[in-house]
């Protein structure tokens, strides 16, 4: 009943699906494609294993490496001259930075979801401590290495504790704290060395609920925690297992900013020794307060206001507090304080700029050090709410800067890059009406003349560039400069990130070259991102539209920018009060050569709509997953297969065919199941309908051309299967010219085929070329890492069982059940991408060349040639041969020339 | 590659029929649907250990990650290559260690409910064969993992085995040795040569392409040499002459 209610109403007049224009071209063309194909065939089929090749790596790739928004951070104040920082983050990610540079030392990637949450960290010596998955599991790594020390699970028997901080008092002892929300705390001790368990002690809290959020550690194991509801501080003794005590805030005289919960900012984490006694209590959004606990007296050391974020920092004996306060509008300052005396140091002021398409400072982290003159210098990471990290040295030089946003892209699309002024210009003459023989003369000569300036210009620049030294020769990529390639290779990567910020990455260097910052994003929302014009329009600026959709409430918003310069657009786009059901582009345009948006809210009110089709599907059976229709840009060369006895098998190409893949709600495995459905948009006529017995998802699907390839989990076989269904008009086309939903008699054949996989996997997706000459392979995310390149050939359902002379003619390979995964087809080498998400295809100006995106935790950028690099001269192309060649047999000539003439002479004489 | 696979079909069909034959009867198949349903149940620890040959575990343990079933869980390995993956139930798991660049096989691991735990073989055509693999697992390194194909690279030997080349060559070499061998200064055998070339050459009035390839060049270079350029604009001149060389020599 899903995709029933979906289409419901929203069926207006003017919707109906893509018609491709191609369709008539391509009819026109189906003769000579057979042809073309048959020659092309040659060229694909004997070079059918794409691979990288070793002199390849980092020409044309590139792959960028996010932790994700950071919860902990801690400086490796092991050493003095250590340049590490241990970052835990939110995404499950533990990983150590170098801080010279921001790049990665090590990282490991835990499980999704609560089962790999990383709790809290807390660092001693060389080694880190983890608590992970919820309370867990508490795991101590090697930071030096990057290897695990020990792991232990953190049990408590027949109780759910839920570890949730750990703190050590320097002595080889490290301390996990567990909570029974609203009952009381475990304290466990462990060994560092081993992890073995040296004592458990529990003790009664009936008020708390979450030792993370309320509670710190201070002094001689003081744990200390502030309950907002009762505005109190409650104390206890870690060592000596006592009674809480309770001390109101007010007796204190401190007054908390009402609805404000109070938060606890110790020492501890950043230090491997015991914490101090002295700790900060924020009462308000800007307001902190610098406390000291003196034999059981809590001393008020420094009132700060405002501030916006506080650190404590620790070298040698030296513990400093770093205080950021507001400067201006764009900038903060931040000072330092003696932790002991709430002194403020000398000289140590630094400001941080804030970045007008960024957000707001959200965390501080502080690396301390002693100068040569036994002052403290320091460095800090500061993080905004658009997940950037910035790290700051003194008086205020950014050393550099990571956008972790960019570990979390939920959609992308790529735009080709704008012409230059100079071809802007050719195609402006072009584009103008004719005025006049004399005129179009003259305007013809002056672009000639711009051409050749450009010409000139960029050898100038050519012979001006080669005489400096290399490292000198800037090759930066700046907006100013972009402009599209002789092959449109380079192309604008628009990337949306959950965290609402939106970058523009050119794809050829992964440079960012502008990002832009959307607040108040709520934390649930779906985004949708649309190409409405493209740069094809000049003068018209390229627009892309992001709908922003509350998943809670429906409500959207739209943000109108352009892809190119990341700048919003002066179209002010309509207000949208209502609930927004569902949204599409539809193929038509407006004067304005933009792409109409259509949207559907839940009042139907300029748009009459009306039900075409309804199918039922059961929702107490099955439920639907996902539908998938073919990618609009997506072209088809040959309208047919040739077959071994040299008749044509034509594919069934409805453009209107939608893939509707559901799941039962039964998930027992003898009787769970996988359905797929293919039915033609226009008519909600059902094409075919398969189901696959002990079958469970994820199910992934690619629908494309005449053939859709899915991939579930086998419950039976407890392995991956992929199974691949083609469509097939027959040995005759119906209506060749033009295809009708409508006018379709014969129900296509459906051939199918089933293989086994032997790996799961994240995510999968077909690459795309220009005019669909070139051969398809499917592109296969693994967990592992890895992006397979599979040739869609090995998921062919016409494989056959037994060879016959027609197969091999076809050139058809012979089924196998099991599909191998070859790492020669690995696409990104040893480079590989965590948790891949998405795999986005783009075709490129070159027919044999497809641009492919991977993004998950990382960002991975290439180009396949599925067909091998046949319009272009291979990258190993013998220009030494071939030119040697050429001149030995011009020289050969010119010899044998003068060695002709000399006989004839001689014969002449004689 | 088609040799091959015919092979691997043959086999696949003897496998396939061995299935069909058992029936896919498979014990620890219970355990398997009772891990998807109940997570409360008893959990259990997959032990084992991860060898490079010839390379210190600290060199690669920080890239390589243990995953259970694709990522349903995963672990991660200590500095002596000793690994554990905690809180898996019970049920039957595929244990593969991943690193971007050694290769190590997969290993089948069955959990019972009980918790008895046994590594076998993993055989995704015939599922239920158990070929026994040591437990605790004891995983090494095959090799590293090869990524790229090899350029092709040339050399001499290639050039000259190449069939156009053999194609040139060998003419060449009729060329230029046939005269040594045969005594051109025989006046019967070049009378005969000579007719042979004719009956080779029968329409003269064809552009002969040594000659169209000497004009060229001539014509570009002429400029500088007065004497070729005059040759060389004036073909049917030395057209004439050569035929009139050509009685010359009959006579």
């Amino acid at each position: 009943m899903g995709a029933a209610r979906l289409s419901h109403k929203t069926k207006g007049k003017t919707v109906n699906f893509r018609l491709p224009p191609s369709l008539e071209e391509q009819a026109k063309a189906a003769a000579m494609a057979k042809l073309i194909s048959l020659c092309l065939k040659f060229v694909m089929l004997y070079s059918s294993v794409e691979a990288v090749f070793e002199d390849q790596v980092g020409k044309f790739d590139w792959r960028q490496q996010y932790v994700g928004k950071v919860r902990f951070a801690h400086f490796d104040t092991h050493m003095q001259s250590s340049k590490k920082v241990l970052l835990a983050t939110e995404k499950n990610v533990f990983a150590a930075l170098n801080t010279r540079s921001g790049d990665l030392f090590w990282r490991h990637v835990d499980k999704t979801g609560p089962e790999g949450n990383i709790d809290a960290l807390l660092q001693h010596g060389q080694d880190a401590v983890l608590v992970v998955g919820n309370g867990r599991l508490l795991r101590s790594w090697d930071t030096n290495i990057g290897g695990l020390n020990w792991e232990i699970v953190l049990d408590s028997g027949s109780e759910t504790v839920d570890y949730q901080a750990v703190y050590s008092s320097g002595n080889g002892e490290v301390y996990a704290l567990g909570v029974v929300p609203h009952s009381h705390i475990t304290i466990v001790a462990y060994s560092l060395e081993d992890g073995e368990i040296i004592k458990q002690i529990s003790v009664e809290a009936l008020w708390l609920s979450n030792i993370q959020a309320s509670c710190v550690v201070i002094g001689q194991g003081v744990l200390t925690c502030v309950d907002s509801p009762t505005l109190s501080l409650y104390m206890l003794d870690l060592h000596e297992q006592s009674q809480m005590t309770q001390i109101p805030l007010q007796s204190l005289g401190l007054e908390v900013t009402p609805n404000f919960h109070p938060v606890l900012v110790s020492t501890q984490p950043n230090s491997a020794r015991q914490p101090l006694s002295e700790f900060f209590l924020q009462l308000g959004p800007e307001h902190f307060l610098l406390l000291q606990l003196n034999n059981g007296q809590i001393v008020t050391l420094r009132d700060f206001k405002p501030a916006m974020l506080v650190s404590f920092a620790t070298t040698g004996e030296k513990t400093v507090a770093a205080v950021m306060s507001p400067k201006n509008k764009t900038a903060c300052s931040l000072n330092l304080f003696s932790a002991e005396t709430g002194r403020r140091l000398l000289d140590t002021t630094l400001i941080f700029t804030m970045d007008p398409n960024g957000g707001k400072p959200e965390k501080l982290y502080v690396q301390s050090f002693l100068k040569k003159d036994d002052s403290v210098g320091y460095r800090v990471i500061v993080q905004t709410e658009d997940h950037t990290l910035t790290f700051i040295q003194q008086p205020g030089r950014v050393m550099w800067t990571r956008e972790e946003a960019l570990s979390d892209v939920v959609t992308m699309e790529m735009v080709d890059l704008p012409l230059t002024g100079t071809q802007a210009e050719l195609e402006g003459e072009f584009g103008k009406k004719a005025d006049g023989l004399m005129s179009m003369v003259l305007k013809r000569l002056s672009s000639q003349l711009i051409l050749l300036q450009a010409w000139t210009a960029h050898l100038w620049k050519l012979f001006y560039d080669a005489r400096k030294p290399r490292s000198q020769v800037k090759n930066d990529v700046t907006i100013e400069n972009l402009s599209r390639d002789e092959f449109n290779l380079q192309k604008m990567m628009v990337m949306v990130t959950a965290s609402g910020k939106l970058f523009g990455i050119d794809s050829k260097t992964g440079n960012i070259l502008w990002r832009h910052f959307l607040e108040n994003i709520p934390t649930n929302a779906a985004f949708k991102l649309m190409v409405q014009r493209t740069t094809a329009h000049f003068p018209h600026p390229p627009q892309c539209t992001l709908l922003i959709k509350d998943k809670d409430s429906g409500l959207a918003t739209l943000h109108v920018f352009n892809p190119i310069f990341g700048k919003k657009s002066h179209i002010t786009p309509p207000a949208l009060p209502q609930p927004i059901l569902q949204s599409l582009m539809l193929p038509l345009m407006d004067q304005d050569y933009a792409k109409v948006l259509l949207l559907v809210d839940d009042q139907y009110k300029d748009l009459s709509t009306e039900l075409i089709w309804e199918v039922v599907i059961p929702t107490e059976v099955q439920r639907i997953v996902s539908i998938k229709g073919k990618r609009p840009n997506e072209h088809v060369h040959s309208q047919g297969r040739v077959m071994g006895d040299r008749s044509v098998l034509y594919k069934y190409l409805n453009p209107n065919l939608l893939a509707v893949v559901t799941e039962s709600t039964d998930l027992h495995q003898e009787r769970s199941f996988v359905g797929i459905l293919l039915l033609d948009g226009v008519t909600g006529r059902i094409i075919h309908e398969a189901v696959q017995r002990k079958a469970r998802g994820p199910v992934h699907v690619v629908h494309s051309e005449n053939w859709v390839v899915y991939e579930y989990w086998s419950t039976k076989s407890r392995r991956n299967e992929f199974s691949v269904i083609e469509l097939y008009e027959g040995m005759e086309l119906y209506n060749s010219t033009v295809f009708s939903s409508l006018d379709r008699p014969h129900a296509p054949q459906v051939l199918q085929q089933s293989y086994i996989f032997p790996s799961s996997i994240s995510t999968l997706e077909a690459t795309l070329t220009e005019k669909g000459i070139t051969s398809r392979h499917l592109l296969i995310g693994l967990p592992s890492g890895g992006i397979l390149s599979l040739p869609k050939m090995f998921l062919d359902p016409r494989r056959p069982e037994i060879v016959s002379e027609q197969s091999r003619e076809e050139n058809l390979i012979p089924y196998a059940p099991e599909l191998l995964i070859r790492t020669e087809w690995f696409i990104n080498y040893n480079q590989t991408v965590s948790r891949v998400r998405g795999i986005y295809t783009a075709p490129s100006g070159l027919e044999s060349t497809c641009l492919v995106v991977a993004y998950g935790l990382d960002i991975y950028q290439t180009r396949v040639y599925p067909s091998k690099q046949f319009d272009v001269l291979k990258d190993d192309y013998d220009y030494m041969l071939i030119s040697s060649v050429l001149f030995a047999l011009f020289f050969a000539t010119m010899i044998s020339k003068r060695l002709a003439e000399v006989k004839l002479l001689n014969r002449a004489w004689r | 590659m088609l040799h091959r696979d015919r092979a691997a079909l043959l086999c696949v069909c003897l496998q396939a029929a061995l299935v069909v034959a058992s029936g896919f009867t498979d014990m620890d198949a219970g355990p398997g649907a009772a891990a998807a349903t109940q997570p409360s149940g008893d959990r259990f620890k997959i032990e084992g250990r991860a060898i490079v040959p010839g390379i210190k575990t600290q060199d690669w343990v920080s890239t390589a990650r243990i995953l259970v079933e694709g990522e349903e869980y995963v672990g991660f390995l200590r500095t002596d290559g000793s690994f554990a993956v905690n809180d898996v139930p019970s049920g039957s798991y595929v244990v593969e260690i991943v690193t971007p660049n050694y290769r190590f096989e997969p290993v089948r691991v069955d959990i019972t409910s009980k918790g008895k735990m046994r590594a076998r073989l993993v055989n995704y055509i015939k599922t239920s064969e158990v070929i026994r693999q040591p437990y605790p697992l004891q995983i090494r390194a095959s090799g590293p993992h090869s990524y790229f194909m090899k350029r092709e690279t040339w050399g001499w030997t290639d050039f000259l085995m190449n069939p156009m080349v053999m194609m040139m060559v060998l003419p060449l070499l009729i060329i230029v040795l046939l005269p040594k061998v045969v005594n051109t200064n025989d006046p019967e055998m070049r009378k005969e040569m000579e007719q042979s070339m004719n009956m080779l050459n029968p329409n003269p009035e064809l552009p002969d392409v040594s000659e169209l390839m000497t004009k060229l060049f001539s014509g570009s270079k002429g400029s500088s040499k007065a004497g070729g350029s005059s040759k060389g604009t004036r073909p049917a001149a030395k057209r004439r002459m050569c035929s009139h060389l050509h009685e010359a020599s009959f006579l």
